[in-house]
């Protein structure tokens, strides 16, 4: 029981996250690259736009960049899988966070505000460890 | 099973020239892992830090160019590596953003100076693909709250209409009022103070 009513939240929260205003935008493509949220997958644009909980999927010799709205700028190489888990960004009630996941491929990041007000509120995990961004921009390859 | 052994024999073969290479590799100069985090200076020119926190334990890295494994060990990767793994990645990274700030002379009059930067802000913006713009007001902290969080709304609605008179075309404007409790300048309450009168255009 208590599994199917953890399932029906699961699907709730997928429709939610689609009818929520964007948390980014996609300025870049080159190649072919695609946008899941809720279940639907569109092909991204330049001006598709990103929800929490969406997956972001680039292809073979493809490349995307996206911009999100607290002036965190991140691209994606070939063959990348990214998942934004969490995004919270209301600096008059103090929420901020920003999870994300990085399956595999390769991601380059350059830090927004969400950083610079909350330290330690910025975290992007890998399938061997987790990392924490202190206001910088990094460079990571996740190939395993 | 015979005519499988050479090709067994070769495949022995090949992997110790392989490890002799690794090996080789190492000598000179570490051996590049294929999943890996690199710290780079903020396009502002300043190093902040990236923690690694994986099975193997916890790696700092403070350091432009410092390296680290996922599971949390110091590695080595060079510059060549770096520009082979991520050149095309890089050239992806869009424009950074721009913030703008505007300031009041008083209630919703932009100052002279504040007001000459609408052209620039539209100027900043054309340069960008599907530009998202947002337009977040403020205030000092005279008054109640009740009142400064219409005041800030106001500033905003009336930076935002200046903009759309003047050309702005954008893929998505966002209006927000944070009223008096986002200060510039941190002040006590019923403080007079113009710099925290302001709204912030953040052009992404």
């Amino acid at each position: 029981m208590l599994r199917i009513i953890l399932i029906i939240y699961l699907i709730l929260a997928g429709h939610a996250a689609a009818d929520e205003l964007p948390i980014g935008h996609v300025k870049i493509v080159s190649g072919e690259a695609f946008i899941t949220t809720g279940g639907n997958k569109i092909k991204a644009e330049v001006g598709s736009p990103i929800h929490r909980g969406s997956v972001l999927q680039t292809g073979k010799k493809s490349a995307m960049g996206v911009t999100f709205k607290d002036e965190t700028v991140m691209s994606f190489g070939a063959d990348t899988v990214f998942t934004v888990d969490e995004y919270l960004y209301s600096p008059v009630q103090g929420n901020l966070k920003f999870s994300s996941k990085l399956a595999k491929g390769s991601l380059n990041y350059v830090s927004g505000v969400i950083e610079k007000l909350k330290p330690d509120a910025v975290t992007v995990s890998t399938p061997s460890g987790i990392i924490g961004v202190r206001g910088t921009q990094f460079l990571l390859k996740v190939d395993e | 099973m015979k005519t499988r052994q050479p090709a067994l024999l070769s495949q022995i073969v090949d992997s110790r020239t392989a490890c002799t290479v690794l090996l080789v590799a190492m000598l000179l100069g570490g051996c590049a892992p294929t999943s890996y985090v690199v710290l780079l200076p903020s396009p502002d020119g300043s190093v902040g830090e990236v923690v690694v926190r994986g099975q193997k334990g916890e790696q700092v890295l403070t350091k432009a160019g410092q390296a680290g494994s996922l599971d949390g060990e110091a590695v080595r990767v060079g510059d060549q590596q770096i520009k082979k793994d991520f050149a095309a990645t890089m050239a992806a990274l869009p424009k950074m953003p721009a913030r703008f700030l505007l300031y009041f002379s008083a209630g919703t009059t932009l100052t002279a100076e504040s007001e000459a930067l609408i052209p620039k802000i539209i100027a900043d913006a054309s340069t960008r693909p599907a530009v998202d713009i947002s337009v977040i007001g403020h205030t000092d902290t005279m008054a109640n709250e009740p009142y400064n969080n219409q005041l800030a709304l106001k500033r905003a609605s009336k930076v935002s209409e200046l903009l759309s008179e003047n050309g702005l075309k954008a893929n998505s404007v966002s209006i927000e009022s944070h009223g008096k409790r986002n200060l510039l300048v941190p002040t006590p309450d019923n403080t007079y103070e113009p710099r925290n009168r302001r709204v912030e255009v953040s052009v992404r």
